[in-house]
């Protein structure tokens, strides 16, 4: 392509572009060469598509019970077999990953929601609105969020009536404990970015406030931003499985993992597919999200790049 | 040695205000529920009622009961139990702590001492089928919930086992026996132990190829000495940061675990009195666990300067 070229501008047309590269085209030529983030990437692209076809279609309704005899073995009729009420496994399975995926995406954005803000204003303005949202970082680290987000489940839903107990006030309550480790990390990235230089250039050429941060901080915050998010669902997941495990969590005929594995830990003795359908897939599903997680932590930290 | 005691106390002053403060909330929280533990029982009449809710100081106007059990919590006072009259829930609750703390301690022997032999040999034999296996489990395991572990582990010692032996040998699940303590350690370690052992990997293999270390092969000490006291202490620092999490995870996975081996510690208690809206007790072992997970990160913290120097108070 080079050739001789008598004038300036010329010349520099003639060499060839280099490869366009954004974060997120960068991130995904670095995750592709992890064959485990690989993995956790197809496994959660069946979760999506499994969760959106049980929208539309189950072989049974969830909740339907008789379709056969309780306890049945799985068959060719009834993949995973029924459960205690003869309900087919199969069936709740599809609209268990449904409920994962709300609550595990729904968490994760609002946990983003409630952080990034956060974050963002304590390590930009520093000073005092600083030390009153990290005391409550360090006071929120201090306690048994669990034990808090059961609480609030319980209060908010049972007690209160506030919100009918669902999907809902799952993601909330599991919000409100859990939202310091997306600030926290935000915090420290705008701690950081706030002194680089293009930061100054923006303020030098009169950018307010709220652009500096929307425009120059958080973009350049992304990449992290996007991997922590990512380990907010594995733990909003599980977080919903411990509650409907011990019968604290979403009330009886929905499908959710955890409250199908307490069903079946009854029977485990004499028909034990009841309680292993829902562990492999609740335990498949948070290790395809913790192995892209992993994946994307490798794939944007700058430290790895070569 | 006074740096260290005035932070511990420091923090000891921080612990108390932060479990007063959490569980403020959660009796405010419990208070703004509409009608009380008593309404379920349907035999008892108006003036039933109106008497029990005296007998408990319910009928005061809430900033008195507030004043009434935080005076009560800093006396060591937590009340009576509403559904169980006459129970009083402090040595209740110091009984249950008691057993909830032997799981978690043997949790927590798992998890250090698998993690860490895991991880160890991982990284000495790098590239070989011990690591493959070691690496691998650690991949898996840290992502299966403790609840899933436990269930598995039910279904393998007590079901198929008892199978097996004809019934000679098997795990029971319940309390009070020596052998009823590995089964729920294992399930509520495991998860934690591979992600210790994925740590401890990664930055043993980072130490072994330090200077110093090649320093202590070339002068001809022993393996053990080398690996144990040149490369295992340096690498255990990143290990030792994620203790507080971790320990905190132990506690608060206690409660499921509790719930499916039968162990009459203090998480069984707390699901039971929510399911039979026994708020005083929610709140007392509320209380309990916010002070224990705060002691627990204590603790931790004033490891660290023994493992790593660097760091002083």
């Amino acid at each position: 392509m080079a050739q001789p070229a008598p004038l300036a501008p010329e010349v520099e047309l003639a060499y060839e572009m280099p490869e366009q590269v954004t974060l997120l085209s960068d991130a995904w030529r670095r995750i592709r060469r992890n064959r485990l983030a690989l993995v956790g990437l197809v496994i959660v692209t069946v979760l999506f598509i499994v969760a959106l076809i049980s929208i539309v279609w189950t072989p049974y309704p969830t909740w339907l019970q008789a379709v056969g005899p309780t306890y049945e073995p799985p068959s060719l009729k009834h993949l995973l077999g029924l459960d205690q009420a003869g309900r087919d496994i199969f069936s709740r399975i599809m609209g268990g990953a449904l409920i994962t995926i709300e609550v595990g995406v729904g968490s994760a954005i609002i946990v983003s929601l409630i952080g990034i803000p956060l974050g963002l204003m304590a390590g930009f303005y520093r000073g005092a609105v600083d030390t009153v949202i990290s005391f409550f970082i360090n006071i929120w680290y201090g306690i048994p969020d669990l034990l808090v987000a059961l609480i609030l489940v319980f209060v908010l839903s049972d007690a209160l009536h506030l919100i009918p107990r669902g999907v809902v006030v799952i993601i909330i309550a599991f919000s409100l404990t859990r939202w310091m480790d997306v600030a926290r990390l935000v915090r420290g990235q705008a701690l950081s970015l706030r002194e680089r230089e293009f930061v100054e250039a923006a303020r030098m050429s009169g950018a307010r406030d709220f652009s500096l941060l929307l425009r120059h901080i958080f973009p350049n915050a992304l990449g992290p931003i996007i991997v922590q998010s990512t380990f907010a669902i594995p733990a909003a997941v599980l977080f919903e499985a411990f509650l409907s495990f011990l019968g604290l969590g979403l009330p009886s005929p929905t499908p959710s993992w955890g409250a199908m594995a307490a069903d079946g830990y009854h029977g485990m003795d004499f028909a034990p597919h009841i309680v292993l359908a829902p562990t492999i897939a609740l335990s498949l599903t948070l290790m395809a999200f913790n192995w892209v997680g992993d994946g994307l932590r490798d794939a944007f930290d700058p430290r790895m790049r070569r | 040695m006074r740096g260290t005691l005035i932070y511990v106390s420091q923090r000891l002053v921080l612990i108390a205000v932060t479990t007063v403060l959490v569980s403020s909330i959660v009796f405010l929280l419990l208070h703004q529920i509409p009608g009380n533990a008593f309404l379920n029982e349907t035999r008892q009449n108006q003036q039933s009622i109106a008497a029990q809710m005296h007998y408990y100081g319910l009928d005061l106007p809430l900033p008195t009961q507030y004043i009434n059990w935080v005076t009560g919590v800093l006396h060591g006072n937590l009340g009576e139990s509403l559904v169980n009259r006459g129970v009083q829930i402090t040595p209740l609750l110091v009984r249950e702590t008691s057993v909830s703390a032997t799981v978690g301690f043997f949790a927590l022997l798992v998890t250090i001492g698998l993690g860490l032999i895991l991880g160890v040999v991982a990284a000495l034999r790098q590239n070989t089928w011990v690591d493959y296996i070691a690496s691998s489990a650690s991949v898996v395991g840290y992502s299966i919930p403790s609840f899933v572990i436990a269930i598995f582990g039910l279904l393998i010692f007590g079901h198929y086992l008892f199978i097996w032996t004809g019934g000679s040998f098997f795990y029971q699940p319940g309390w009070g026996k020596l052998e009823q303590i590995p089964v729920p350690a294992l399930a509520l370690g495991l998860p934690y132990a591979s992600y210790v052992a994925r740590l401890t990997r990664a930055s043993m293999l980072e130490t072994i190829r330090t200077d110093y270390v090649r320093t202590a092969w070339a002068k001809g000490l022993k393996a053990r000495v080398v690996v144990l006291r040149h490369a295992l202490r340096n690498a255990l620092i990143p290990v030792v940061t994620i203790l507080g999490p971790l320990v905190t995870g132990i506690i608060t996975g206690s409660v499921v675990i509790e719930n499916i081996f039968g162990i009459p510690g203090l998480g069984k208690e707390f699901v039971t009195s929510i399911l039979a809206r026994d708020y005083n007790i929610v709140i007392g072992v509320f209380t309990f666990y916010a002070a224990l997970v705060g002691l627990a990160n204590l603790s931790v913290d004033v490891i660290y300067p023994i493992l790593d120097p660097r760091i002083r108070y």
